[in-house]
């Protein structure tokens, strides 16, 4: 008990303090979860939005492949990206191993099935009459989809606030692809980590508190968007 | 002329819901489409309004052939929209609701505000304006659907069954505005229903449509039952376990029936004169039709009986009131 109160109170003096290299960790983590959820959100909510749209060959099976995705272990998608992107890969010219970079191709992987997925099930389940009132009110196929997306906007905005969370508290992608390197590809995961390899159990647990705390203000503000648009 | 419909089918399956030969709609007027639940009426509606595609047939609407592709339908809409018979509004404000359809056609923003004060005012939902749709009750629901749908200007509107979730306070208000976008402003009318009343009352023309085929009359007191044999070698039809109605078929096992209403006797239940085939029942509803009279009877189930005005003066029913019923076997046909 001792150990999480400790923790928490030097969560606080860290925040507190705004010690240069936490703020660092902070930054890096918030900059490539944000920019790997932007990414994904970018192609998965249309590919979500298609594949539950379109009646085509082989649905069913993409479907349930994006589902088995889910279950994709980070340490696999680190492996496999690093194949690609290591000196021998065919991307190795680009020098982008240990870099955030290479973490955010790494995050997109992981969670591009899940902004998939979660689009797909919020579209399929918004009332069908949606659409034909969109369409008999005269609206082209284009601003029928818009209706539809913006009846299935709290599902989508769930899909979103997963898969950043999914992305901010994963450790595998970030510690083999960005290499844990201090300032530039130290996540607080990656952080986290390496203060348990070292013992330092307190200040481990006090990143992990500030993990949580973000997680807790990135939701708060999902939140406060969804209440406002509810309206 | 507004519609013409040639060797019209639409399948599902195994299931042809739809099959019209022939049909012809002209502009300017109400009509009725009248029919039980399943006889293709709301499929006849979106094929109708472009939602829906035939699966074989002809359709010319304002002297345009309809080829259904996207591209063509969507111009087409533009001047056909329908109101669903559970209509659904978007998740904003009624005033969006009412602007959406104006703001696909592009309209100005002052002109799209005067014309969403105009049909919210026509279907008395000026004070709700700025409410939430998604807060509305059923009866205001359809209403503000129905603004929705004449915001666009179209020169068709078409309702699936525009009264049948509502109140009687809704459903007055609902037939005065389908009567009046008629008068007013010229614009078709095709409504669904099951009521044959209203279907009288508000159309210039019913059209029947019974199992997705047009009919010359609609067919009443439609029941299931299972065909047996008395002791005597006579085919009765036992519908719901409770009232055996004499036929003359051929068919064994379960059928669906149906009985003329004009065709049945009535007479007060100690009369014994009429002999044949009688059945015992309570007078629950008498209903003013014009040259007609007609009376729901409960004889175990309900029978709508439909007398000649003349005749009904000579022996009046009250409400409430036993009375004999004869069957005569041509009143019972086997569908």
């Amino acid at each position: 008990m001792n150990l999480l109160i400790d923790s928490f109170i030097s969560a606080i003096l860290l925040l507190k303090s705004l010690d240069a290299e936490v703020c660092a960790i902070v930054l890096v983590s918030l900059k490539v979860s944000s920019s790997s959820t932007l990414i994904a959100s970018l192609i998965g909510i249309p590919a979500g939005f298609a594949i539950a749209f379109k009646e085509f060959r082989g649905k069913r099976i993409t479907i349930t492949i994006l589902n088995t995705l889910l279950a994709l272990p980070t340490v696999v998608i680190g492996l496999f990206v690093y194949a690609f992107i290591s000196r021998r890969g065919i991307f190795g010219p680009l020098d982008l191993l240990y870099t955030q970079k290479a973490i955010i191709i790494g995050q997109v992987i992981l969670i591009i099935p899940i902004v998939t997925t979660f689009t797909i099930a919020a579209i399929s389940r918004i009332d069908d009459r949606y659409r034909k009132s969109a369409m008999t009110l005269g609206a082209t196929t284009l601003q029928t989809a818009g209706v539809v997306f913006r009846e299935a906007r709290f599902g989508i905005m769930a899909a979103v606030i997963a898969s950043f969370g999914r992305v901010i508290a994963e450790v595998g992608i970030s510690m083999m692809l960005g290499g844990n390197a201090k300032g530039f590809t130290r996540t607080m995961t990656t952080a986290m980590a390496l203060e348990y390899d070292k013992g330092e159990f307190v200040l481990a647990v006090a990143l992990g508190v500030i993990l949580l705390m973000i997680s807790f203000t990135v939701n708060l503000f999902f939140n406060y968007l969804q209440g406002r648009a509810r309206v | 002329m507004l519609f013409e419909i040639k060797n019209l089918t639409k399948v599902y399956g195994n299931r042809k819901v739809l099959d019209i030969p022939e049909l012809r709609l002209e502009k300017g007027k109400v009509y009725g489409l009248l029919g039980p639940n399943g006889s293709g009426k709301t499929t006849l509606l979106e094929i109708l309004s472009f939602l829906l595609p035939p699966t074989t047939g002809e359709i010319v609407y304002d002297a345009r052939t309809v080829d259904f592709s996207e591209a063509f339908l969507q111009g087409l809409r533009r001047e056909v929209v329908m109101v669903e018979q559970h209509p659904i509004l978007f998740t904003t404000s009624v005033y969006k609701n009412v602007e959406f359809g104006l703001k696909v056609r592009k309209e100005p923003k002052a002109r799209r505000k005067r014309m969403i004060h105009e049909v919210l005012d026509l279907v008395g939902m000026r004070e709700f304006a700025e409410a939430s749709a998604h807060k509305l009750s059923g009866g205001e629901t359809q209403r503000v659907a129905i603004a929705r749908a004449l915001a666009c200007s179209p020169k068709v509107i078409l309702f699936d069954e525009p009264t049948s979730n509502v109140d009687i306070e809704n459903q007055i208000a609902i037939e005065g505005i389908l009567r009046d976008i008629n008068i007013q402003k010229g614009i078709s009318v095709i409504f669904t229903t099951h009521n044959r009343i209203q279907a009288t009352k508000l159309s210039d023309r019913i059209i029947f449509l019974f199992n997705g085929k047009p009919a010359s009359s609609i067919y009443e007191n439609i029941f299931s039952g299972s065909i047996s044999t008395d002791g005597n070698g006579n085919k009765y039809c036992l519908i719901h376990n409770k009232v055996r109605l004499a036929v003359r078929t051929d068919k064994t096992g379960y059928v669906k029936i149906s009985v003329d209403p004009k065709m049945i006797k009535v007479f007060p239940a100690q009369d014994s004169s009429a002999g044949g085939h009688k059945l015992v029942g309570r007078v629950m509803q008498l209903t003013d039709e014009g040259d007609h009279v007609r009376a729901l009877i409960d004889i175990g189930i309900p029978i709508s009986v439909l007398l000649g005005r003349e005749k009904y003066k000579q022996a009046p029913i009250l409400t409430g009131e036993r009375v004999e019923l004869f069957f005569p076997l041509e009143s019972v046909e086997i569908m």
